[in-house]
């Protein structure tokens, strides 16, 4: 108890800091969310993994919905597009098909992403689109101030449940399983350096990847997703988790009670551009003959 | 159409799988092989398999025509339950042609020798026995009597054999031999018969080598979007925009092209204003019930300035309404559909061949505004066949892009104020030059933020009134009589056909007249449009829908009163229609004391 913990002082991380070269990737504008949000590390965790993967800033598009988690493009220096609540997806998919060298990455909150927007996560899961979805879930609406969202639990009071939530939550893990995800990872606000990992490992995936990133909204829940609680629910993979097996990772997905955080599933299978690839070539092979 | 020279109307009218429209398409077909200009337009039932009833009718003349005319010259019946409502169709001395040998007994009153008045030229022959007798079969029905009509009015038949043979190509050799042999037999029954010299077919216009091409307003559309090398293309079925996205599924992956069959409406706009914010040309097409899904998307694609291009087909509404059936009641959502001042480009051709080169050229205008523009045009439009003779230059094909430039250490404004109001854009991929757009109000860098919201909406709108005099685009035009005329007649869209030839026939009855078309509805060309108005005593505007909604807009801009004809009876305007209200509104100018023009609905 009486071991001393040596102080890290700023100015000598600072250094370090400026050295390792992820900030060339923040934007100039400082973000927006409320102090102790958890969306600090996204934006920490998008710059870190932009640099790791040694991405030109150009070639990257950050596209998002609408929501405080959607304010995400414009805290981070890349090619931005901050479109319309619930339509991240389809947005990206369409700038991905314009230019396809392009890396394209998708964000959104969990109302923006399973209540105005869930009706676009299956297709762009089955068609698997390469680009990567990083979802922020803290099970409420954030940026209209506190009310219930499809991912809040059950019992839940927000303004818009003032008498409790009623309606069972939505399992997103599941969701994205059936849906054809060729990638699907869960991460944790309050675990930055494993969060990191994973959106560096999802943006390096070929196809769709999803990731959950389970976020305290400090302001509007001092009751359920706060950072106390998702420390002590969140829990690491089970040792031997086998990635490519789905009926595992269905299993785990079942347990949202403990979130696990890591890579559920993983798969290789055609994106999209190669699709469209191949219908390509056969319509020229068909019209030279 | 002035009246020199060939001016033919043809119908055939039978039940659905009686090849009714096949044997018009070969009708068509062989018109414009031979050099004639051709319109034409199929009524089909809405249900798919059943027997409801399919009409084509198709004119045929030497002059371009701008709509089908109200009396037919030669109609064929292949049902006669179906046809009978439509014999009163048929012009004086004009010819219905009708299978005389009913294989079942008939209830009195039912043959369609009992409706053919005496003013009609009756042709009555063993369609069935003919066709049994040539081919083995009854399926052939529908060639016999193109046969027969091809023998009675001495038409060249090489061009019916061609055509009927490039019609069967994907068939086995026995099944061409088959129908050929079975418009032969009918070109010898139809020679035997006196000669219908009522009507004649007159000399092929000389058109300097250039060739007919027959299209539908949807193959117009088509063509234009992949001679602008359409590069990704995002749909989702809807009558009667749907036969755009079937072509294009087909054609744009021969040139390279991304087409999409997206999930909804919503992600087929969403997707094409992403693929046009990366610097892709980008389409999407669809009717009235998906415009209004996509209405907050091009308050977007109006917001942060990104250039997209939509096709709407317009049907009956609202809500699912009749969806094969043509209207014009989509006009305010195209023009105003969304939320706050969006204003936006739309361009309403009025015939297959504007069809053709609004589609060319709206990715131009849409890159040149940095705003969607859409492309309105209605089913009648869609699926109408009309000849085109094409320029053999592609003047549509993507310019060089100008990459914006910057002085060493000066930001990229993405929304920068300048004079002509639009600002140069950056692509993703560009260096130096990051940028984030947004559907928030914003300032000059695209940082969101209120403070600039007035200028920024000034931006927003005044950089379009220049679109109404954009190079090589018609936006507005007057025909008819110059100066100053007693009637004039403002249209829109398709409908114009109807107008001109009501026009045509209101100069003939000596009434002082002129047709204006809009093509450019937003912006409005008011120039043009305050011009005309000067110069007609009174201003009729008929369109397909309950209240007038062009007649709305036009009066509202200009503040002027207009005259409006207003029908939804889920079929082309009637001419005589138009005609009865031009000369009411004539005599009206006649008489000494004006009656005051009926600003209400359609009478
Ligand atoms: C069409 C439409 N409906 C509603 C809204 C209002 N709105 C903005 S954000 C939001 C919900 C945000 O919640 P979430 O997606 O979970 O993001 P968070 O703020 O929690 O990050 C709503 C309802 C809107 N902008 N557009
Ligand atoms: S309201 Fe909640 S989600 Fe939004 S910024 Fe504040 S803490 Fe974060
Ligand atoms: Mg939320």
């Amino acid at each position: 108890m009486n071991k001393r913990v040596e102080p890290v002082y700023l100015e000598d991380k600072l250094q370090e800091i400026r050295a390792d070269g992820h900030l060339k990737y923040r934007s100039k504008s400082l973000p927006t969310w409320c102090p102790g949000c958890g969306y600090f590390s996204m934006a920490d965790g998008l710059t870190v993994a932009l640099n790791r993967l040694g991405l030109d800033n150009r070639n990257v598009v950050t596209v998002s919905g609408i929501g405080c988690a959607s304010r995400f493009p414009f805290f981070v220096n890349t090619y931005g597009f901050h479109t319309l609540h619930g339509r991240v997806l389809p947005v990206a998919t369409g700038i991905k098909i314009g230019n396809d060298a392009l890396t394209v990455i998708a964000v959104g909150g969990d109302g923006d992403a399973f209540a105005i927007g869930g009706g676009h996560i299956p297709h762009a899961a089955r068609r698997n689109v390469d680009m990567t979805y990083l979802v922020f879930d803290n099970g409420i609406y954030g940026l209209t101030k506190g009310q219930t969202s499809p991912t809040s639990a059950l019992g839940f009071k927000t303004s818009s449940t003032p008498y409790e939530n009623g309606d069972a939550p939505l399992n997103p893990m599941m969701m994205l399983l059936s849906y054809g995800a060729s990638w699907v990872g869960q991460a944790y606000a309050g675990k930055p350096h494993h969060l990191t990992d994973m959106i560096t490992a999802a943006i390096a995936h070929k196809g769709f990847s999803f990731l959950r990133i389970l976020s305290p909204c400090v302001t509007f829940d001092k009751t359920d997703n706060t950072y106390k609680n998702l420390s002590m629910m969140v829990r690491d993979l089970p040792d031997g988790h086998d990635g490519t097996d789905m009926m595992a990772a269905m299993a785990l997905a079942m347990q949202d009670g403990h979130p696990a955080l890591g890579v559920f599933f993983q798969a290789e299978r055609p994106t999209l551009a190669e699709v469209m690839q191949t219908s390509i070539d056969r319509a020229q092979q068909a019209s030279a003959t | 159409m002035n009246k020199s020279g060939t001016d033919i109307q043809f119908a055939i009218c039978g039940s659905a799988g009686d090849g009714t429209i096949a044997s018009g398409d070969i009708v068509k077909r062989a018109a414009a092989a031979v050099g004639f200009h051709v319109i034409a337009f199929d009524v089909y039932p809405p249900e798919i398999r059943g027997f409801g009833k399919c009409i084509s009718r198709i004119r045929v003349s030497a002059e371009q025509a701008y709509s089908l005319k109200e009396k037919t010259d030669v109609f064929i019946s292949l049902n006669d339950s179906h046809a009978i409502p439509h014999v009163g169709e048929v012009r004086d001395f004009g010819a219905v042609i009708y299978d005389d040998r009913s294989i079942a007994p008939i209830r009195e009153g039912a043959h369609i020798t009992a409706h053919i008045r005496p003013a009609q030229i009756p042709y009555g022959l063993p369609i069935r026995q003919i066709s049994e007798q040539a081919t083995n079969a009854a399926r052939s029905r529908n060639i016999v009597v193109l046969g027969y009509m091809a023998g009675l009015l001495k038409l060249p038949s090489r061009p019916f054999r061609e055509v009927i043979a490039a019609k069967f190509a994907t068939k086995p050799q026995a099944v061409i031999d088959a129908n050929i042999r079975a418009f032969d037999a009918g070109l010898e029954a139809g020679r035997k018969v006196f000669r219908l010299d009522d009507v004649d077919v007159g000399t092929v216009p000389d058109h300097g080598g250039s060739e007919a091409v027959m299209m539908t307003g949807n193959g117009a559309i088509v063509r234009g979007f992949l001679e602008a090398g359409i590069q990704s293309y995002f749909g989702y079925p809807i009558t009667p925009a749907t036969s755009i996205m079937e072509r294009l599924a087909v054609e744009m992956p021969k040139q390279g092209g991304k087409f999409l069959q997206t999930e909804d409406e919503i992600s087929a706009i969403a997707a094409t204003i992403g693929a046009g914010f990366a610097g892709s040309r980008a389409a999407t097409a669809t009717s009235g019930p998906g415009l209004a899904l996509m209405t907050e998307m091009l308050g977007l694609g109006v917001m942060a300035e990104v250039p997209s291009v939509v096709v709407v087909s317009q049907r009956g509404g609202p809500s699912t309404g009749l969806p094969t059936k043509t209207e014009q009641s989509d006009l305010n959502l195209a023009v105003f559909g969304g939320s706050g001042d969006a204003q936006r480009i739309v361009i309403a051709p009025t015939n297959v061949e504007g069809c053709y080169r609004c589609a060319g050229m709206a990715f131009e205008i849409a890159e040149t505004y940095q705003t969607p523009v859409i492309v309105l045009i209605d089913l009648y439009l869609s699926n109408r066949y009309e000849t085109v003779f094409p320029s053999h230059e592609n003047t549509f094909a993507p310019k060089p892009r100008k990459v914006p430039e910057l002085a060493e250490g000066e930001p990229y404004k993405r929304f920068a104020f300048t004079e002509s109001h639009i600002s140069p854009r950056a692509l993703p991929g560009d260096a130096g030059m990051v940028h984030t757009v947004t559907g928030l109000e914003h300032n000059e860098l695209g940082r969101p933020g209120d403070g600039d919201h007035m200028r920024m909406n000034a931006k927003r709108h005044e950089k379009l009134i220049s679109a109404t005099r954009y190079p090589g685009l018609t936006v507005a035009k007057r025909f008819g009589d110059a100066g100053k005329v007693d009637v004039g007649i403002l249209g829109w869209g398709s409908t114009f056909g109807e107008i001109l030839e009501a026009m045509f026939e209101a100069q003939d009855a000596g009434i002082s007249c002129s047709a204006m078309k809009a093509v450019m509805l937003s912006p409005l060309p008011v120039d043009e449009l305050r011009a005309f108005f000067d110069d007609c005593r009174t201003v009729l505007v008929p369109e397909l829908n309950y209240e007038g909604q062009f007649a709305n807009l036009v009066s509202g801009a200009l503040g002027r009163p207009v005259v409006r004809l207003n029908r939804t009876v889920a079929t082309p305007m009637p001419v005589a229609d138009i005609l009865a209200e031009v000369k009411r509104l004539a005599a009206e100018a006649d008489s000494p004391e004006r009656i005051p023009a009926t600003a209400g609905v359609g009478s």
